[in-house]
């Protein structure tokens, strides 16, 4: 987007107070989609968004200012307002930069330029609806959505260090509504991923509205889900959000890095229990959550985060690995062009255990059946997290019986892992496409799990029948 | 950026777009310049100054429609934008709601919403301005030993609009907003607290010892916190966390969620559905408000709706679109291309929240909630939560680590008392109130 001797100055312009390091982060990101609804393709939305944000670090306080206006008298002023960070810092002399291109293996098709032609995108939103609809006499109403997205980044530093990633992104999503006397229950299904609209070939858009149709259904049937403490089977892959909340967040460095985390200065300490592994993996390809680098130019990588129950490691993003003086993890994301780097999950994962799924279910009296979760949040001093069951079953006896609707649960991130009591043999992503949010941020991410049992936590719902 | 660029800007995509083949046009275009800077302990941990713009077309053909969004003004770019939307509009079904407004306009009166002394303001004070915060929330209690920061921001945007009907319109405003994110230790164990304010005037923000009092208060007391029992109890929610449920009633009124059978509250109109003190008004045109603006995002004059009186359902909130196709009237509450608040709050009572706590013999305090699923279709609400627990009429002790659920119809119709503490600090506010009776889950 910007030619290495514009780079060069924007970074020279950048550093002319001094300062540690500085990165010129350029992006291009090209949306292009449908809705569904009522049956119809509702609107069509191409959007094209692209800038330039520049960044001076010193210490630990970061300059930061972006600019659409690609002009170079734009660029220099963004460049001069994220300096000004440095102008109280010692004076430091920085050498000509030297931008070398680096290039990453690729997790994804580097070579798409375009979108598929529009019938194919419609095409998928329409069989979305047939299905679901199909599905069930009681399915009232259905909204699907289609997306694809090209987003390329090119980020140069004063390290002379110049990459490219080049990132696309499909996502299918279909949300269906149930009715009968009077009552309703909705269900929601996506899928995705660093591909392209083939991906659909395989993954076809029937199964997915079939799975939105059928929780919907399943949902308009449910009972109020029951309040107190009880145990909890957590489900195969979707059950990842409780790794991303109870424990993910906790181990960003910047939380980590300013002591205001729980898991602060904890590594090498036990922190679960022996059952729980967990990694965060920016290198999976085309999953949803990976980089080929990150917004920092830093490859993806592997990371262990707890091994057998014991803290390993943070994720860290450029700025909080040198003031911890550790290296970069691959983590540093930022939503586009107009946010600062922030320490990020990736793919957060649980590998398999011995226990089968079917084993679990049998040991447990009373408790709850996680099948899915919609979505998690976190509160990181303490760890107190809740996600929301988006399709969740009573277990009785040792059997799964009962659907109930919209629970919630609350628990405490350490508390919950050292009471993980089994781990099951059928770990699995997730195949929804979650999105995390952090300091007004989004950034797609990937989450996994084999199924899991948690000994006891609060289910927060609406049944009368109290314990 | 002078007012009439800003215009001519969003008139040229217009003519663009007509001349490219649209049947119709709108185009808004928006520049925004930002400052932030977050102080920690002695430093300025973030400083931040940008200026953004974009414009947004939506385009219309015998029925179909389309939208474009794009950063790049260069015209070859918005050009091929242009063609990429009216390429895709011809997959997109015929639909004989959409269109342009039938009723552009413009609220005529002054609403007050820019604060001259925020563009000329220098840096320099706001950094002192956040420095100040840190000292003064670190100072506030010996636990308070650490903090994410404190941080001011402000913010000065002009919004253009034009359409192919000939309406063209423009205005600007400001914003500007102070927080501190405390952590306090005691023991061993940490808590973190949050409190900020907002406004589109500086003389609107509460000042910097107060907010620190407030967000340190709320840091330190909820050590020795512990889990409730489960039980049905009377719940009151604090104004930040009745915004929160503010918002949820919001998405259940919206004629977009209404239109597809996601709201609960669809076939409602007319029907008492809370208690005699729920009543609810969106007004986008309230003088000096955040959520107030002369037009709304396809440019029709903004107004005040009543939507609900006394517990009766009077209105949905409308664009255009929705509008056509339930039977109403636009309401004034397009965002261009989806339905947004104007400032929508329920009206206040009389009494402080702390009367009202001492009104109370058995019951909860909701001061924080997180997680956010609602299901709009079924109005079931469930969130994690803190606060305090009542205990004859005052707060005998601090609970974290449980949930408070219920369903909407029921909560709105066991709202007993509403407090008179509402305060403008975003375009979904609301006073603090008490809902006779939900479901408290922890132990």
């Amino acid at each position: 987007m910007l030619d290495h001797d514009t780079l060069t100055r924007l970074l020279e312009r950048a550093l002319r107070y001094g300062g540690d390091y500085a990165d010129v982060f350029c992006e291009r990101r090209r949306m292009y989609g449908f809705r569904l609804q009522d049956g119809h393709i509702h609107d069509g939305a191409t959007s094209v968004t692209q800038g330039v944000g520049i960044r001076v670090v010193t210490g630990e306080s970061a300059g930061y200012a972006y600019s659409d206006d690609l002009s170079l008298d734009a660029l220099l002023r963004a460049a001069e307002a994220a300096s000004l960070i440095a102008r109280n810092a010692p004076a430091r002399a920085f050498g000509s930069i030297d931008l070398r291109r680096e290039d990453v293996p690729p997790l994804y098709d580097q070579s798409r330029a375009d979108h598929a032609p529009a019938a194919r995108y419609v095409d998928l939103l329409e069989r979305a609806d047939r299905t679901a609809r199909g599905y069930d006499s009681r399915i009232v109403a259905v909204n699907a959505n289609v997306s694809d997205e090209l987003q390329d980044v090119w980020i140069a530093t004063s390290d002379g260090r110049f990459v490219h990633d080049h990132r696309p992104m499909v996502t299918l999503g279909v949300h269906a509504v149930a009715s009968a006397r009077g009552e309703r229950g909705s269900g929601y299904a996506g899928d995705g991923g660093r591909t392209s609209i083939s991906y659909f070939d395989d993954h076809r858009p029937e199964a997915l509205a079939a799975d939105a149709a059928r929780i919907a259904a399943t949902n308009l049937d449910a009972e109020a889900a029951p309040a107190g403490e009880m145990e909890i089977v957590v489900g195969s892959g979707g059950g990842g959000v409780l790794l991303h909340e109870a424990v993910g967040h906790g181990l960003e460095s910047d939380f980590n890095r300013r002591g205001t985390s729980l898991y602060s200065g904890r590594v090498g300490e036990r922190v679960a229990s022996e059952l729980v592994t967990i990694y965060d993996d920016g290198n999976l390809p085309e999953e949803r959550g990976s980089i080929t680098v990150d917004d920092e130019g830093v490859p993806g990588q592997h990371k262990v985060l707890v091994e057998r129950g014991v803290l390993r490691g943070y994720m860290q993003d450029s700025l909080n690995a040198r003031l911890m003086g550790v290296a970069p993890t691959g983590s540093g994301r930022r939503q586009s062009y107009r946010f600062l780097p922030q320490p990020r999950m990736c793919n957060t994962y649980m590998p398999a255990g011995e226990s089968t799924p079917e084993e679990i279910i049998a040991s447990t009296t009373r408790g709850l059946y996680a099948k899915s979760f919609a979505g998690g949040q976190v509160e990181i001093s303490k760890g107190d997290f809740v996600f929301m069951v988006a399709e969740g079953y009573l277990i009785e006896n040792g059997k799964v019986t009962a659907p109930v609707k919209n629970a919630t649960i609350v628990g405490n991130g350490p508390d919950a892992m050292t009471k993980v009591v089994a781990v099951g043999n059928d770990a699995r992503l997730a195949r929804r496409h979650y999105t995390c949010g952090k300091g007004g941020q989004n950034v797609p991410v990937g989450v996994g799990m084999p199924t899991v049992k948690i000994a006891s936590i609060t289910v927060g719902g609406t049944a009368d029948d109290q314990q | 950026m002078i007012n009439n660029d800003a215009i001519e800007i969003a008139a040229r995509a217009v003519d663009l777009a007509l001349e490219l083949g649209a049947r119709s046009a709108e185009a808004s275009f928006s520049v925004t310049q930002r400052f932030h800077v977050e102080a920690r302990d002695t430093t300025v941990s973030k400083l931040e100054r940008s200026t953004g713009s974009g414009v947004h077309l939506r385009l219309w053909h015998d029925g179909h429609r389309s939208s474009v969004v794009s950063t790049d003004l260069q015209p070859e770019a918005l050009r091929s934008a242009i063609v990429r939307g009216l390429d895709q509009l011809q997959y997109v079904a015929q639909d004989p709601y959409a269109g342009l407004p039938d009723e552009s306009g413009a609220y005529h009166g002054d609403l007050a919403l820019v604060d001259p002394s925020i563009a000329v303001r220098d840096d320099a004070d706001k950094v002192a301005d956040a420095l100040a915060l840190e000292r003064a929330v670190r100072a506030a209690d010996p636990r308070i030993v650490n903090s994410s920061g404190s941080h001011y921001s402000d913010a000065s945007s002009s919004i253009a609009l034009a359409n192919s009907n000939g309406f063209r319109g423009m205005y600007s405003t400001t914003s500007a907003s102070r927080s501190t994110v405390p952590l306090a230790q005691e023991d061993g164990a940490k808590r973190t607290a949050h409190y900020g304010t907002a406004g589109r005037f500086l003389r609107d923000l509460e000042g910097n010892a107060h907010v620190a009092a407030v967000a340190a208060q709320r840091a330190v007391e909820m050590f020795g916190a512990r889990k409730p029992p489960t039980m049905r109890a009377a719940v009151i929610f604090e104004r930040d966390v009745a915004a929160a449920l503010l918002s949820d009633i919001f998405a259940a009124v919206a004629a977009s969620n209404v239109a597809v059978g996601n709201s609960w509250l669809a076939d409602r109109i007319g029907e008492r559905v809370g208690s005699k003190l729920v009543t609810i008004v969106d007004d986008g045109a309230l003088s000096g408000r955040l959520g107030s603006a002369p037009f709304d995002g396809e440019g029709v004059a903004t107004r005040r709706t009543q939507v609900f009186e006394a517990g009766v359902l009077r209105s949905f909130l409308y664009d255009t679109y929705y509008a056509r196709k339930l039977g109403a009237r636009t309401t004034g509450n397009s965002t261009g291309g989806g339905i947004g608040a104007n400032n929508f709050y329920l009206e206040p009572g009389s009494g402080s929240l702390a009367e009202l706590i001492a009104a109370t013999s058995r019951g909860v305090l909701v001061l924080d909630t997180i997680g956010f699923a609602t299901e709009h279709a079924t109005g079931t609400y469930s969130r994690g939560a803190r606060g305090f627990m009542i205990e004859n009429g005052e707060l005998a002790y601090p609970i974290d680590e449980f949930t408070v659920a219920g369903n909407f119809p029921d909560v709105l119709a066991a709202v007993d008392a509403v407090a008179s503490d509402l305060r403008f600090d975003g375009s979904t506010v609301s006073p603090s109130f008490r809902v006779a009776e939900m479901t408290i889950s922890g132990n």
